[in-house]
Parts: structure tokens; sequence; C-alpha cells
């Protein structure tokens, strides 16, 4: 473990009850049924460092993001942030001040700002919460110096959600997320409702306000260009499992887990570069029923009887970041 | 010299408020070819799906279609009587929506739904009218269609459950589909998928595709000819290379230069201020002027035309002579910029 | 892409000019049923509430009451008395009087056991649906339950028990209050039923979420977050409620195990009045018959519109 890591994930998992309710299952004799949504998730983020976490639906890069903040406890693993447990047993005040330091931005810039309530609210939420300021003018100063701040006029925090644009909200968000001074911040999809040049806008601010503040990204995204722009190093996900974890610069030059090279090859040509995209057979499988082995085997063109039967583990080939791939293990791609 | 199936002359469509009549497309006008695909791009609030809507007549009143002409294979379409657009929608114009756990109805079988379109529109009976359906599934890409047929749409996969809104779309050999973001709701992989399979449909049923997306790759791999639009007006349309490579007007190539590319970086990426207008405060003479980094003179007080340059058409004062008024001359005698 | 058509900025005007030009206002103002059934609502409660001031007589006042004038026909008919516009009952009481008083009582019932029922269902609805769970199952039992007695039969429950508890003692103000409970309570289920299912939509939602993440007490999230966004449905409900309850405590009144004759409400009124029709008085049941009529199908409207007129706005 390196010293400068201030996010350390070991072993998160987390599984789902989907079972039918035990009436139905006792008169039909149906088994229970569990989703396996995350499992064997190991990873570090260090300081002033954007991890990306990418994977399409069905991944659970949602879960991961929820299991870091402390939303949803994990099934199995632990979260430690700064080399402190994010679900131990803490003490109030402990807990308090670990809380401090993690915020979240979430993907739907109409569901995550309340629409009863003020901008002005919404962003002294956290503050009011830590006690960070007690009366009104000192708190009202905040907010607009944090308005200011993500581009906003101090003036809107008396609108309500529903005045602003989805680009606004999202930037409202920001400023909420960035009330409570976190060291930490978890991004989910911030910017997959927005339209293309509104996305620019903000994950420009995003970045800047990184560079501002020294913070610490977890970054989730479906989109590899945009992932692009944002992160040192990239984790990619497939049902629920790190098929692949390396430094920026390395996956986008030289892909090895198969999933990660059909996802960049995915990407549009934007270049009319006249490149034909492959597309890829198949679909996610059904997370409820996985194929057995490496997950990827029904849709990999490289599969081979050991894929289906045995699944790689996350180890690291070579001087390049960990793999989770027989194929790259056998030197076969 | 084709006669394109699908023209538009004109176009404007207005919702009618109690403060004020917004307009939501002003003055949009273009064609598509048998067999081609033309993309129709712009953000949220540009009024591209408008325009899917009105050209099938299904714009919810009180909105209406204010002025200009539409044009099905030459027969104009935009004042039927409802009865008789209905007849037209579904047999002469297939439509493709978003969400295809909506498009579907998740209490008939698709079988049933695929039938019954088919059956609307021709004169298919009984095991022919199977044979049809069983065929389409065939030819959209789903596997054993003779046991699907039979399938419930809750137990098809996203990237399927398009698939079959597909076929419906296709069910009646229409002269054009409209699809508006058919692939937005889809996972990347899949989207891929549903893009190749359109455009062979098209190829292949010499059917005109009206694409509607926010999504430039989309468009860049879809496409064979590109509509820019933004707060209700056709800024830019061209064939695809030409525009997404070498972009005219100054809204393109702020939105091109926005999009994230893989071989991009750690850099910033180019971003245009400001948002796109709302409805009820839309700028005079060209809408894009507060947001444009290269505004001059004419740009607030007169609004561009579609004109021809190079193998697109654009709507920029930058390319073509711009008209003085006398507005302008005595704002220049003034001394202000 | 109808919500950027739609949504216009809110005006920059101060609150109430702002009221003044929203279409909610213009909606209301286009439809002339609801502006009536609204107008008659406002003169009812108004005159219920300002009875002991426009009241003609006090009815309730032995001193004033004098038995020779009792039995007096309305006004206009021949044997009529101009000071007793809508004619005495058998005691002397003047009908228009008792009317007054009676919609006080009626409306008092009304409004506070409408009130009861919606407090207790709402906090068990927000309780339910977002503890989800054995709590959720518990409650949503508990409800089933109650739904399937009717309304009536629970508040004659309710009454009958308390009554049994004190024996003979017939305390008014204990009477009122028991009344209010028992109404009340057969009437929370609908309520919790709404905001349970409003409830579990708002707890999915991503600002919950960001509330939950900076360990904000659930209590507080309850009643700060999700609370102001279940609520609409809520007022709608209440209006309706509003009428119903009236009825309910008419008919039990009129059952005789609602108020005492000394502290009548409409629901008494008639059917003190109902003993005279035969005899061919019949003022003394059809007047209070009339407003109660009137007053619940005002109510009633006005909810009707409510409901239709918040529905898109609300989505």
């Amino acid at each position: 473990m390196t010293a400068a890591a201030l996010v350390r994930a070991e072993s998160l998992g987390r599984v789902f009850d989907v079972s039918s309710p035990w009436l139905t299952r006792a008169l039909e004799g149906l088994p229970r049924q569990f989703v396996v949504a995350v499992a064997d998730m190991s990873f570090e983020i260090a300081q002033k460092e954007t991890l990306a976490l990418v994977g399409e639906s069905g991944s659970g890069k949602s879960t991961v993001a929820k299991m870091v903040v402390g939303l949803v406890p994990p099934t199995t693993g632990e979260v430690f942030i700064d080399a402190m447990p994010m679900h131990g047993r803490q003490r109030g005040a402990e807990r308090r001040r670990l809380r401090r330091r993690i915020q979240m931005v979430f993907q739907d810039p109409y569901a995550s700002l309340n629409p009863r309530w003020r901008a002005l609210d919404i962003v002294a939420e956290p503050i009011r919460a830590f006690g960070l300021a007690a009366r009104r003018a000192e708190i009202a100063g905040r907010v607009g110096e944090l308005l200011r701040l993500v581009g906003l006029d101090p003036a809107d925090g008396s609108k309500y959600p529903h005045q602003f644009s989805g680009g606004q909200r999202q930037r409202i968000a920001i400023a909420r997320a960035l009330a409570s001074q976190p060291e930490f911040v978890v991004c989910d999809e911030p910017t997959s409702a927005l339209d293309v040049s509104v996305q620019a806008q903000i994950l420009n601010l995003m970045r800047d306000l990184q560079d501002r503040f020294g913070l610490t990204y977890l970054f989730i995204s479906h989109n590899l260009a945009v992932v692009r722009h944002m992160a040192h190093r990239i984790g990619v996900m497939y049902l629920g499992r790190l098929v692949e974890i390396a430094a920026a610069d390395a996956l986008f030059r030289a892909p090895r887990h198969p999933y990660t090279r059909m996802l960049l090859d995915a990407v549009p040509d934007l270049d009319m570069s006249g490149r034909q995209r492959k597309p890829v057979e198949g679909e996610i499988p059904n997370p409820i029923d996985p194929p057995k082995g490496c997950s990827f085997h029904p849709r990999c063109p490289f599969a081979n009887a050991r894929c289906k039967s045995e699944r790689p583990a996350l180890v690291a080939w070579g001087a390049a970041g960990p793999v989770a791939c027989h194929a790259v293990e056998e030197g076969r791609i | 010299m084709m006669e394109p199936v699908l023209s538009v002359r004109n176009l404007r469509v207005e919702f009618p408020t109690r403060r004020a009549r917004l307009v939501a497309i002003d003055d949009v006008s273009f064609d598509i070819l048998p067999g081609e695909v033309l993309g129709m791009v712009g953000e949220s609030g540009a009024g591209k799906s408008v325009t899917g809507t009105a050209i099938v007549g299904l714009i919810e009143p009180p909105g209406r279609i204010a002025g200009g002409e539409i044009f099905l294979s030459g027969m104009r379409i935009d004042n039927l009587q409802p009865a008789a657009m209905r007849r037209i929608r579904g047999k002469r114009i297939g439509m493709v929506f978003q969400d295809p756990l909506t498009s579907l109805d998740p209490l008939y079988r698709i079988g049933e739904q695929l039938t019954e379109t088919i059956a609307t529109h021709g004169d298919l009976r009984g095991a022919r009218l199977r044979e049809r359906a069983i065929a389409l599934l065939s030819e959209v890409g789903i596997p054993a269609p003779e046991q699907r047929f039979d399938n419930y749409p809750h137990q098809f996969s996203g990237g399927m459950r398009q698939r079959v809104v597909l076929a419906l779309a296709l069910a009646a050999d229409p002269e054009l589909v409209i699809a508006d973001e058919p692939t937005t709701a889809l996972d990347v992989s899949v989207q891929a998928q549903i893009i190749a399979l359109m455009k062979r449909l098209a190829q292949r049923h010499r059917a005109a595709i009206l694409l509607i997306t926010h999504d430039m790759g989309v468009i860049a791999e879809a496409a064979d000819r590109v509509a820019v639009m933004y707060a209700g007006r056709i800024v830019e349309i061209g064939p695809v290379r030409d525009v997404v490579s070498a972009p005219l007007h100054p809204y393109t190539r702020g939105l091109m230069g926005s999009i994230p590319k893989l071989d991009g970086g750690l850099d910033r990426l180019v971003q245009i201020p400001g948002s796109m207008p709302r409805l009820t405060a839309i700028p005079s003479g060209c809408p894009f002027h507060p947001r444009c980094p290269r505004v001059f003179a004419p740009c607030p007080i007169h609004r561009p035309e579609l004109r021809p340059q190079a193998t697109a058409k654009v709507a920029c004062w930058l390319y073509h002579p711009a008209p003085t008024t006398e507005k302008e001359t005595a704002a220049k005698l003034e001394g202000s910029p | 892409m109808v919500e950027q058509f739609q949504s216009l900025p809110a005006p920059q005007r101060g609150g109430f000019a702002a009221a003044l030009d929203s279409d909610l206002l213009h909606a209301f103002l286009r439809s002339r049923i609801t502006v009536a059934a609204a107008l008659i609502t406002v003169v009812l409660v108004l005159a219920a509430i300002l009875a002991p001031w426009i009241a003609p007589h006090d009815p309730f006042d032995l001193r004033q009451l004098n038995l020779l004038d009792s039995h007096l026909p309305p006004a206009w008919l021949a044997d009529g008395d101009p000071r007793y516009l809508l004619g005495t009952d058998d005691q002397g009481r003047d009908v228009l009087s008792t009317i007054l008083y009676g919609s006080r009582i009626s409306l008092s019932v009304g409004v506070l056991s409408v009130g009861l029922a919606a407090a207790v269902g709402i906090v068990l609805g927000l309780i339910a649906g977002y503890a989800g769970g054995f709590l959720d199952a518990l409650i949503m039992r508990i409800a089933d339950v109650q739904l399937t007695f009717p309304a009536i039969l629970i508040a004659l429950l309710i009454d009958g028990t308390v009554r049994a508890l004190f024996g003979a003692q017939r305390n008014e103000t204990l009477e009122f209050w028991v009344l209010v409970l028992s109404i009340g309570m057969s009437f929370w289920v609908q309520y919790a039923r709404t905001v349970r299912g409003s409830t579990m939509v708002e707890k999915s939602k991503d600002y919950v979420l960001a509330a939950q993440l900076i360990g904000i007490h659930p209590a507080t999230i309850l009643f700060r977050h999700v609370l102001p966004n279940v609520i609409g449905p809520v007022l709608v409900i209440a209006t309706i409620n509003l009428a119903l309850a009236i009825i309910t405590e008419a008919t039990l009144s009129f059952l005789g195990v609602g108020l005492p004759p000394t502290q009548p409400s409409l629901g008494t009124l008639i059917r003190i009045g109902n003993n005279f029709l035969f005899a061919g008085e019949w003022w003394i049941a059809i007047f209070p018959g009339i407003t109660l009529a009137l007053l619940v199908v005002a109510i009633n409207l006005l909810g009707d519109w409510l409901r239709d007129a918040l529905n898109p706005r609300l989505q």
C-alpha cells in the first residue's frame, strides 16, 4: 500500500437479495435469489488523484460509489479513508469527522436537489450539519462564495431548482458538495444527463476545482472519452468485478483486456478516419445467473476452455497494471 | 434526379401560452432522398424532437404548425385531416422512439404487436401474416424468432427490444423512418449494433431515415448528411464528413470542440459560454450571437439565412455579405462598436 | 421537451402579485362552477365563524327562549313572525340561529377530525414508506384491517367504548372530543397510504441520498426533505375528506350517538326536526338539511377541482 493513498478499498463486495416474498416462495417452491452486484473490488486512490471506474449498466460501478461514501454497507470487505474504516464501529464525533471529508455529486441534476428548497438552503445544508457557521449572515456569505466559485450569481440563492437549467443545477450540486470542504469527492456520472457543451463546462469546472483545492476524485462513468479528460488512472468493471486497472495513458495506448478493447472500439469515430466500428456480439448477461468461469467469455473472441470454467484473478503481469484475463496471462494476446 | 421522400419547406411550429406565443421551430427546410440517412443534431431545446413530431402530425395542442409545408413523396401531409394522417403514420412513415421500454405494450406478446401492425397497413392474413412477422424479426437480428414470437417485451433485453421496435417501424414497409434518440438509452456496445442494423435496413428497404439525436458520435457513424439545429433553426447542413471534420458555423465548431475525444489527454475542453436560450428569450438577429466568439456588427440585428458554402449550407454572416441597415449605419456614425 | 415550453421563469414580483398572475388562479377563475362552489363555502364558513355576532338570537340561552314562540313557520308564510326568519322549533329556538351555531359545530368537528386524521396518517405514512420492512408491513396490515370496516362503524366503536368507559357522565366537552377522535381515527388510512407511496418514490431520489450522506437524522430527513414533496395530494384528500367528516358527524348525531342536543350540530338539528316532519312542521328539518347539503357539495366540488388543477403540476 502506498503511503499517500487517501482512499483504499479492500475486497469490497455487495450481494443483494432479490428473492420473491416468502409467501410466494413457499407456495411456488422457489429458491432464494441473490445478485452479486460487486465482488472482490480492491483499489487505491492517492491524494489529489482522479481514479475513474468505467463500465456499462450492470457493472456495479454505482454500487461501488455508494459503498465508498458509506450510503450502502458492503457485504464483504471495507473502505478506508486515510486508514480509517468507513463502516467500522466509530462513535458519533469520529463518524462526523470522517463524513465531513467525503462528498458526492450525483448523476441526475433533476433528482439531486430538493425541488422545495431554495438553492441557498440546499448549499447551506452541509454547512449547518457540520456546524461550520452558525449565524445566518455568515452562512449566506459562505453560500454566496460557493455559488460564485461554481460560476453562478450569489443572488441565485433565492431561486428554486426548477428555475435553473440542467447544467446550472449540477453546478449547485457541486457547490453543495464543496460546502463542507471535503478532501474526497465521488462523482457518479455527473455529466451523463447534460448536453455536450454543458458537459464541457462542468468537466472543466471540476478540473479547475481539483487543481485549486487539491481534491481527490473517484469518477464513475460509462463514457471512455469523458474519462480521458478527467482521470489519471482508470479501472474497467464488468459484471461487478475489476477486469483491468491502469494509468490512463497506458490504458488508451495499449488496452489489454478484451472488454477494454471492445469498449474502446465502441467509441464513435469523430475524426472521420473511416475506421469501421466492429460491433461486438451479445449483451451484458443477467447478473442473477452470470456465466461460469470468466463472466466475459460468451462475448470474448479469445475465450478458450479454461476461460469457460475458471475465473481469472486480477493480477499484474509485467510492469503494467493488473488485468484479469487468462489470455493475457497465457500470452495469447 | 431522384425525388425526395421527405421535403420540409419553411416549417414553423408555435406553442401559444397565456403570456406569449413561443416559436419552437422557425423557418426550417430540408430534403431527404430515398435510402439516405439525414441526421438532425442539436442540444436540448433546439427543436429537433419537435421537428420529428411535427412531421408525423403528433404535436400536442395548443402547439400547432403555424407555417410552411411538409411533402411526403410529393404529397402534402401537414394539412391532412387526423384520420388521413393516421393512415399515413405507420404505413408510410415508421417511428422509433428513445425508450424501448415504453414503446412496446407490456401486456401483449411482441408477435401479436407485430402482426397487428402489419395487418392494419396491409392485406396479409393468417399464416402468411405470421410468416412475415417472423421474417421481420429475423431481419432485425432476433435469434430464434419462432420461439421469441410469443415472448413478452419484458423477456427481452434493452438492445433486443429496440430491435423489435425497429421491426415494428418497418412492418408496413414505410418510405420514411423517423428515429428520435434510438440509441440513447442503450449501452455503448449495443449502440454500435443498432446503428449498423439501421443503416443496413435503410439500404435494403430503400427507406429514408431522419435520425434525431444529440449524440454527434452516432451521427458521424450513421448519417450521410447532418443538419445542426440551434434555438429552433438549422444553422448548418451538409455531408456528415465535411460538417464533422471541418465545421463552418461557430456553434458547430464549439460543439465539436466540446466533445471529449479519446486522444484528448488531460487538456481543458473547448467550452461555449452560456447556454441555449429559452424559447421566451430568443435573441434578435442571429440567435447564437450572445455566445459567439466571432460576433460582429450585423449579427445582433439581422437573422442570417441558410446559404450554400462549399459542400454545405450555413446560416452565418461570416460567410455571406451582410446587409447594412440604417440602424447600423447610424450606430457606426455615432461611434459605437 | 414540453417542459421547456411550459415552465416559464417565475416573475420577479413579490408573492401576492405573482400569485395573482399565476396559471393556477387563471384556471380557477375560468371554471364558473368552482368559483360558485368556493363562494358558497366561504359564505357558509364565515357565517359559521361569525355566528355569535350575526345570529339574530342565541338559541342556547334559555333566558331568551319563549315557549309561546314555538312551532312558528318561516317568516314569509301565513303564521310567520319576521323576528324568526326561518321559523322556530318546539322549544322556541330560532331555526336560522340554530343553523348558524350548528354549522359552527359541524365545521369544527369536521376540520378537527380531518386535522387529526391527516396528522396521524401522514406520520404513519412517512414512517412506513421510509423504514420499509417490518414496520411498513405492520402499519399497512393495521391499515388493511381497518379498511375492512366502514368508517361509521369504526366511529361508533370508538364512541361506544369511550362512553362505556366513562359511564353515565355526559360531559359535553368530552363528548365533543370523543367525536373528533372517533371520526378522525376512521379516516387516517387514506392519508397514510398516499403518503407512503409518495415517500417510497422520494426515498430513492438523490437529494435524500445527499442528506443521508452528511449524516442528517432520518426524522429530520422525513420532515424537512420528504414531507414538503409528498404533501400535495394530502391537501386534495383533506378537502374532500372534510365533506365526508361533516356527513359522518351528521350521521352519528342523527343516530343519537354524536353530540348532545344542548350542543346541536346540523345533524342533530335534522334528527330533532325529523320528529316534526309528519306533523307538517317541515322547516325544522329541511333548512338544516339544505345547509348541510350545500356545504358538502360545495366542498366536494372545490376538492375535485383542486385535484384536477394540481395534478399535471404535481408531475
